[in-house]
């Protein structure tokens, strides 16, 4: 039943979201300190969902050269940012990771 | 260029698209098979992909419904990985202020990362805006019919992925691939590295409560720092 919930929560409030702008406001009417803090929303959420992936596979921090992920992670993010294709981060990081967990046995 | 009918923009919508699904139908897979592996029932994990249409919330919701967190928890956090779609609404709703009510909810419903900007730049193009909704409808009923396609063969071969696989990285990587291009300006990098340091530093507070501190300390260190290099 809880899980219902949560899913019902989190479609409304995903549509909610969507819907501000396009059917309740006026884009006019926002203070501007506002529509400034939600120009930093993709770098911030993106990278806070990004960091756990990459430095604590296991649950627990680890910054070691012998973290595959990270090494992955930061080797995919380093192409990425001079390709810049949707592909790349895929098409790099994932053999990538199975070379370094092969290599690591 | 001429004004063209509501079946041509809905076609040149789908033909834009349709390129694009070699990224997404896997971070969808990806998505299905993370629905299956949280613990949700199949009807659960499609219910949650057609009505949320979001391969992030969707993720999130997976991974906290698994360690068994809260609805209330589980719908703050699905909402905070959820508010870049206010930064869209706004961009997109100017264009889209003359359609009626039904019409702007169902754009709204199908909005997501890929089509937003799509939309702003077929609207901002010259030319009759007459039928350009229809523009935007193509692209969306195809992002949305292809994701919940690959979401449900993820949540149908879920359990028969090998762990070997690492196939969980791919989503990581898919994370990454949005990030990179979002980092526009040193505001935006510091924003990200406060976030990621935040998101590590905190990663014991429960329920992943970490994901909405973090977000929220790096939007506030991408504002500090702009308000910083305009004295």
């Amino acid at each position: 039943m809880s899980t219902w919930l949560a899913i019902l929560g989190v479609a409304l409030a995903t549509f909610l979201l969507r819907a501000s702008f396009i059917l309740f406001a006026d884009p006019g009417k926002f203070p501007r300190a506002f529509r400034h803090a939600l120009l930093f929303v993709p770098p911030a959420v993106l990278a806070a969902i990004v960091a756990p992936g990459l430095a604590m596979p296991h649950g627990t921090l680890d910054l070691s050269p012998g973290n595959a992920r990270l090494v992955a992670g930061i080797l995919t993010i380093a192409v990425a940012s001079r390709l810049r294709h949707p592909l790349v981060a895929i098409a790099v990081g994932m053999p990538a990771l199975w070379l370094l967990q092969w290599l690591m046995g | 260029m001429t004004a063209r009918s509501a079946r041509e923009e809905f076609l040149a919508g789908f033909r834009e698209v349709a390129p694009m699904l070699v990224g997404t139908m896997p971070f969808g897979l990806v998505v299905g098979v993370a629905g299956s592996a949280s613990g949700l029932t199949a009807l659960q994990a499609m219910a949650l992909s057609v009505l949320s249409f979001s391969g992030i919330a969707q993720l999130i919701v997976c991974q906290l419904l698994a360690v068994g967190s809260p609805p209330l928890v589980t719908i703050l956090a699905g909402s905070v990985v959820s508010l870049r779609f206010v930064m869209y609404s706004a961009a997109v709703s100017p264009h889209i202020a003359h359609l009626d009510r039904r019409m702007r909810a169902l754009i709204a419903f199908l909005m997501v990362d890929q089509s937003f900007a799509m939309t702003t730049r077929r609207f901002a193009e010259p030319g009759e805006r007459a039928s350009r909704e229809w523009h935007t409808l193509g692209a969306c009923a195809t992002f949305y019919v292809s994701w919940q396609l690959s979401v449900a063969i993820g949540i149908a071969v879920g359990a028969q992925v090998p762990a070997s696989w690492s196939l969980d990285f791919a989503v990581v990587l898919t994370f990454i691939s949005l990030l990179v291009p979002v980092i526009r300006k040193r505001a935006d990098l510091a924003a990200a590295l406060v976030a990621t340091a935040v998101a590590l530093a905190a990663a014991g507070l429960p329920y992943r409560l970490a994901l909405v501190v973090a977000s929220i300390a790096g939007i506030g260190a991408g504002v500090a720092f702009d308000a910083w290099r305009k004295r």
